[in-house]
């Protein structure tokens, strides 16, 4: 034993004599603010003119690290940041690895930033923000506010994205956010139901879904309203029946999902007994923090949608795919390259996603349904007026995006030079790609459009090439005022507006149903989370297991007192999550 | 016992005690025997050391290669006992003695991690490590040189294939529509979910680990039985052995030493499973099953960057190993008189 | 390192004591087979029989499945031959120049890493393998301890860049060449196949250690020398961490790192209309990686393998 601290004191004096030469490096030049000011012409007040004069565009550089799509440019090379750079005359080098490499350099980088000075795409945890906040190795960017006059104003204006993105330790602002909010990613589901399949249900099987034969092409219509007696009808005659007609019975799927994605998940089929869940089962309901599953009707939906897995109405195979597969069986099928046979191919009579058009090869054959209403009599209640969806927690905020290090050199330049990002027309660049090549130069009603000539090239080919991403700010005022909102995304909206938006309304449903925003917590509440999340991880688990094993009353009463158990602490982590989302609405 | 784990047969008496260690000491003079004895050793240390000194030239690459790059960042074991963040300065740490390793012990989930974690290696392992060496006996004994030499091609094979494909590959057999399902529906029996099922996370698991593995783990044995004095196979065979008594008394104890070298190394490394492969096949109809320390350790320190608890896990783990290294190096020593050290 | 020349020497010359015996091998006396040898022979001919389908078919697979559209593959209608033959996965691939540039440093990155690795392992081993090495004990523990602890990610990415390794060979080629668990395997070998009599008997010839080791004992090693390139050179043919931790300029990037590139790619896009296209060829990617860069090594194998399979042994020195 003696021996091993023998060798272990050798090992410690062998790094002590390599850290004694390690070191050193931030040899740049070190200006105050009033310095700056009258060397380089620094100013931050007024947006439409450069940041510095040519000297100071000279003198003052910036290392950013950034991790980049490998479709994309290097962002030295971007339109868009020739662009910034004409503009303001700061300089700002971009260190890009790929995003794998990024996963793998960043705690690295972090400990050693080696003469960089921000991580732009950081994508660090709530978790992370804090402990480095706590070490002093990310700066407080709350405390340069004044040298940001388009961030101080989005925080003047918006204080609920103010208090998600501080930090309750200390009231500091750590990060700069990705703001894009176009009223998507709350709902993501929509249900999409087989236009073909239906009508020959209705006509060869007489399903009774409340149409009548004559009236099949006139109701068969986006929006229809079906309630679960009837949606299990008609996926039973799709389990039946060769529907695609290729010679198989077998091989449609009457409904499928990917069961606990971000998206297209499972989680709308319990609006049919007027339940808001999401992956994580826990919501805001009458601002309170809100387990699903701990609900009035929650095990009568398990045992329901049980039911419908068990005979085959859901595919079991919704359960274990993931995403890819999912896609792929949507378009797959016999000889589907003949337009005519198109229908040959198609598997899916009914499915939930966040659009249409990448799941199946001929988008228009699938309608877009309102949510199910629940059935008339299940374990003895009558859920018939339940019609509600899944609301999820992925804000549209992303609060990690850009971190600073600190004892950077002339940081309040390099703060005024992102604040520029924050101007309506600058987020539209890096986000959609520069105007010229994304965006027609003439501006149509004020509006930045899409470019109509692009040479063969996708919107989104586009967009990957050009834009860097990362921190922006479009909300609705910029949506209206000035940028068009791509086609896909606006579709989309549409049909939300249509077929979701009116069925979680409080007039509707009687409470206030919300997601969950972006929280912060405390390093003591995160040590609380902590102790329990593995054991909720584990038991939360078992819900999506009930939706293929199904779960008799007493197994679920077992389970519920055991989720409330002192062991896996559900209670103890509702209320870290209470006291956090209080602090949101109510400031500190 | 740990005295007598290092033990090395004879040459335990060339044990290096400093020879320095005697002047400085001179209260031991006043009993006779001790530096008499002490002597003797002394000289015959020295005399070993001055004859054999030049096999220390032999080790010089080895040894220097593992101080750089083992021995040196090694010091970042120090983080277990930190409250510690990528960044943070070591030497100054934040110390918190042995938190990590108390709130590690008292996560309701420690038990149930532990006991996945030691099912699926044992599992593995009884599976595993003989399995190789069957492999190696049944081709070495084919008559065949030929053939035997294109089926060890063969089965080095899965070697080569990347994790993320052999997870991907069992998702596309036994998937609900996959090729394993389609055969038992063509048998007339009724698809499985293999995925959703807890308990078939750990048969899978294991034997697609060593579907992978146990050509290229055959290797070692397959060198060792090459040198197989054909002499005494023929002495064996005169004497009327039959094919597989040969392979009992002939084969199999020339390669014993390397075979108990294996075992205790095997056993020493039977709780180091890594996550990526159980990452990837984890669903949450197997988790109950499927996490184990490794992927607890992963989801901790990688993805919340707690480096401080993720490292006392880490080291936890070890120490088990350790421990079941110097069992297993025991054990064999007393029954057979192979061993590691 | 290993001469094959030099080894049929050995078995075929008398003038080395220690290859006489082998050439007193007997005419092959032809012994007929009883049933239970016979019954030996069967049952073994069914198992590897039965190992070689269950190998064989999913290997099939991985091929056919390079060639085939993902579509396909996902629906489950690939099983023995390529459906809807689709090559741009392999067009994907060679499109890009940088390939060539991964193989030319993953074959060059692994040739001196081997070399290094054996030439180290080897000679340790053999000191190990005396019971008559000073310290001997000492060394074991010493490096049994680093088949254990290690210091995790941070410190060794600091060590490393501390001696100015960073975007350089030796980054990827330096840390791990000599493994624990490869150094007793080797030890054991020796211990096991060459007793000490020889040794002695060889210095009382007057021959010093390094000419011994080197003209005595590596030329008799063919078995655990091949085992040992064998199991250094796909390791390092098949890492990619220390490449992608310690290197960020393009033209050093091996193999692993460059295919990992190509299929992140892929994996990658902005969701919307590519984004089925991407995913069916990142799909289809995973399995032309595995061809692209196995099959070159796959091919070497069976010249590794002669030196084992027909192998001079350290065992057959005993006495």
């Amino acid at each position: 034993m003696k021996k091993l601290i023998a060798i272990c004191s050798i090992g410690c004096a062998a790094v002590l004599a390599l850290a004694a030469c390690g070191g050193g490096g931030g040899n740049r030049e070190q200006n105050t603010v009033d310095e700056l000011v009258e060397k380089y012409g620094y100013q931050w007040t007024d947006n439409s003119k450069p940041i510095l004069n040519a000297e100071g565009a000279k003198k003052i550089s910036f290392s950013v690290y950034s991790s980049k799509n490998t479709s994309a440019d290097d962002y030295n090379d971007m339109k868009i940041m020739e662009t910034l750079f004409e503009q303001t005359n700061v300089n700002v080098q971009w260190e890009n690895v790929s995003e794998s490499s990024y996963t793998d350099q960043k705690t690295l980088k972090l400990s050693k930033p080696d003469g960089l000075d921000a991580i732009y795409h950081a994508g660090l945890t709530p978790e992370e923000i804090s402990q480095y906040a706590d070490r002093g190795r990310i700066l407080p960017i709350s405390d340069y506010l004044q040298y940001m006059p388009n961030f101080s104003k989005i925080l003047n204006d918006r204080p609920d994205i103010k208090r998600q993105i501080t930090n309750v330790d200390d009231g500091k602002i750590y990060t700069l956010p990705r703001v894009e909010e176009m009223g998507l990613k709350p709902y993501p589901n929509l249900l999409f139901l087989n236009k073909t399949w239906t009508k020959k249900a209705i006509e060869e099987g007489n399903v009774d879904l409340g149409i009548a034969k004559s009236e099949v092409d006139s109701k068969l219509v986006d929006g229809l309203s079906l309630n679960a007696d009837q949606m299990a009808a008609l996926l039973t005659y799709f389990k039946n029946n060769d529907m695609n007609g290729n010679g198989n019975a077998s091989d449609e799927r009457p409904l499928s999902f990917v069961s606990q994605n971000w998206q297209g998940n499972q989680c709308d089929l319990f609006g049919m007994f007027g339940i808001n869940d999401n992956p994580d089962h826990r919501i805001i309901k009458n601002g309170q923090v809100t387990y699903t599953y701990l609900e009035e009707g929650y095990k009568d939906a398990v045992q329901f949608i049980y039911e419908w897995v068990k005979n085959g109405l859901i595919d079991k195979v919704s359960f274990e795919q993931t995403q890819d597969s999912f896609l792929a069986n949507g378009k797959s099928g016999e000889g589907v390259t003949a337009a005519a046979d198109i229908r040959k191919g198609e598997k899916y009579g009914a499915f939930y996603w966040w659009e249409s058009k990448t799941v199946v090869t001929d988008p228009d054959n699938y309608i877009c349904c309102a949510p199910l209403k629940g059935p008339k009599n299940f374990n003895g209640k009558d859920y018939s007026n339940c019609q509600t969806v899944c609301v999820a927690n992925t804000p549209e905020i992303d609060a990690g995006e850009l971190v600073f290090f600190t004892k950077v050199p002339n940081i309040e330049v390099l703060l005024t030079y992102f604040d520029r990002y924050y101007m309506p027309e600058i987020s539209a660049q890096i986000n959609y790609g520069p105007i010229g090549i994304a965006f027609e130069e003439e501006k149509e009603n004020g509006k930045l459009v899409p470019k109509q000539e692009t040479g063969g090239k996708t919107a989104d080919e586009i967009r990957l090439k050009n834009a860097p991403l990362g921190i922006c700010y479009l909300t609705e005022t910029e949506w209206e005022n000035t940028v068009q909102m791509e086609e896909r995304a606006q579709l989309r909206l549409d049909r939300l507006k249509k077929y979701v938006y009116p069925y979680v309304t409080q007039e509707k449903l009687g409470y206030k149903v919300e997601p969950i925003p972006n929280l912060q917590f405390t390093i003591a509440e995160q040590d609380k989370m902590d102790r329990y999340s593995a054991a909720i991880e584990t038991q939360m688990a078992n819900l999506t297991k009930f939706l293929y094993n199904g779960v008799s009353d007493s197994d679920w009463t077992k389970y519920i007192a055991t989720l409330n158990g002192a062991g896996v602490g559900i209670e103890e982590v509702r209320k870290v999550y209470q006291a956090a989302y209080d602090r949101i609405v109510n400031g500190n | 016992m740990e005295a007598d784990f290092f033990k090395d047969g004879p040459s335990a008496e060339a044990a290096p005690i400093p020879a320095e260690a005697d002047p400085a000491k001179p209260d031991v003079a006043t009993d006779e025997k001790t530096p008499l004895g002490k002597r003797i050793r002394d000289s015959f240390f020295a005399r070993n050391f001055r004859k054999n000194w030049t096999y220390l030239l032999f080790l010089i690459p080895a040894v220097v290669v593992t101080i750089i790059f083992a021995y040196v960042p090694m010091y970042g074991l120090l983080i277990a006992f930190q409250d510690f963040m990528p960044g943070d300065n070591i030497w100054d740490g934040r110390w918190i003695g042995f938190e990590n390793f108390t709130k590690f012990f008292s996560d309701p989930m420690f038990w149930p991690y532990m006991g996945n974690t030691f099912l699926l290696c044992i599992l593995g392992f009884i599976i595993g490590f003989p399995l190789p060496i069957l492999v190696a006996v049944m081709l070495h004994t084919t008559k065949n040189k030929k053939l035997s030499k294109i089926l060890q091609t063969i089965f080095n094979g899965p070697h080569f294939i990347s994790l993320v494909v052999l997870v991907g590959m069992l998702y596309l057999f036994f998937g609900r529509y996959g090729l394993v399902n389609n055969i038992i529906e063509s048998m007339g029996g009724e698809r499985f979910s293999f995925f959703l099922s807890e308990g078939v996370f750990r048969p899978m698991y294991i034997l697609s680990s060593n579907w992978q593995d146990f050509g290229w783990s055959s290797i070692i044995y397959l060198a060792a039985l090459s040198g197989v004095e054909q002499a005494q196979h023929e002495a064996a065979t005169i004497d009327g052995a039959s094919r597989v008594q040969r392979i009992l008394h002939v084969d199999l104890p020339a390669i014993m030493p390397i075979i108990s070298v294996m075992l205790i190394m095997s056993i020493g490394g039977l709780m180091g499973v890594g996550y990526e492969k159980v990452l990837l096949m984890q669903t949450e109809g197997n988790i109950s099953t499927s996490e184990i320390i490794a992927t607890y350790v992963y989801k901790q320190g990688i993805l919340k960057a707690k480096a401080g608890y993720a490292t006392a896990i880490g080291l936890f783990n070890s120490v088990i190993n350790l421990v079941l290294l110097i069992i297993a190096n025991t054990a064999s020593k007393r029954f057979s008189e192979n061993s590691l050290f | 390192m290993e001469n094959p020349a030099l080894e049929n020497e050995v078995m075929q010359t008398p003038p080395a004591p220690a290859a006489d015996m082998r050439q007193n091998k007997p005419r092959r006396r032809r012994v007929r087979e009883t049933p239970g040898d016979r019954a030996y022979y069967i049952i073994t001919y069914i198992l590897l029989g039965l190992l070689t389908l269950i190998v064989l078919y999913p290997l099939w697979f991985v091929v056919v499945a390079s060639f085939s559209s993902a579509e396909a593959v996902f629906a489950g209608k690939v099983f023995l031959w390529p459906v809807d033959i689709d090559f741009s996965g392999y067009a994907k691939c060679f499109e890009r120049s940088d390939i060539w540039i991964g193989y030319a440093n993953t074959v060059w990155y692994t040739a001196s890493y081997t070399l290094l690795s054996v030439v180290f392992t080897l000679s340790a081993a053999w000191a190990l393998s005396r019971k008559s090495l000073p310290f001997r004990k000492f060394f074991m523990i010493f490096f049994t301890i680093t088949m254990f602890f290690g210091g995790g990610l941070i410190p060794f990415y600091n060590v490393v860049s501390d001696l100015g390794m960073l975007n350089t060979p030796f980054a990827v080629i330096l840390p791990g060449t000599v493994s624990a668990w490869n150094l007793f395997m080797a030890k054991t070998f020796f211990q096991t196949g060459v007793p000490d009599s020889i040794v002695e008997a060889a210095e009382l010839d007057g021959a010093n250690r390094l000419r011994l080791f080197v003209s005595v004992i590596v030329p008799i090693s063919a078995p655990i020398i091949a085992v040992l390139t064998l199991y250094y050179a796909i390791g390092q043919w098949n890492s990619y961490f220390n490449a992608k931790l310690f290197l960020t300029n393009r033209n050093l990037y091996p193999l692993q790192v460059v295919l990992t590139d190509i299929l992140t790619a892929a994996e990658s896009s902005a969701g919307g209309d590519s984004m089925y296209e991407n995913m069916l060829l990142a799909n289809q990617l995973k399995y032309v990686t595995v061809i692209i860069s196995s099959l070159p090594v796959f091919c070497l194998y069976p010249f590794v393998q002669k030196y084992f399979a027909q192998g001079v042994l350290v065992g057959s020195l005993k006495d």
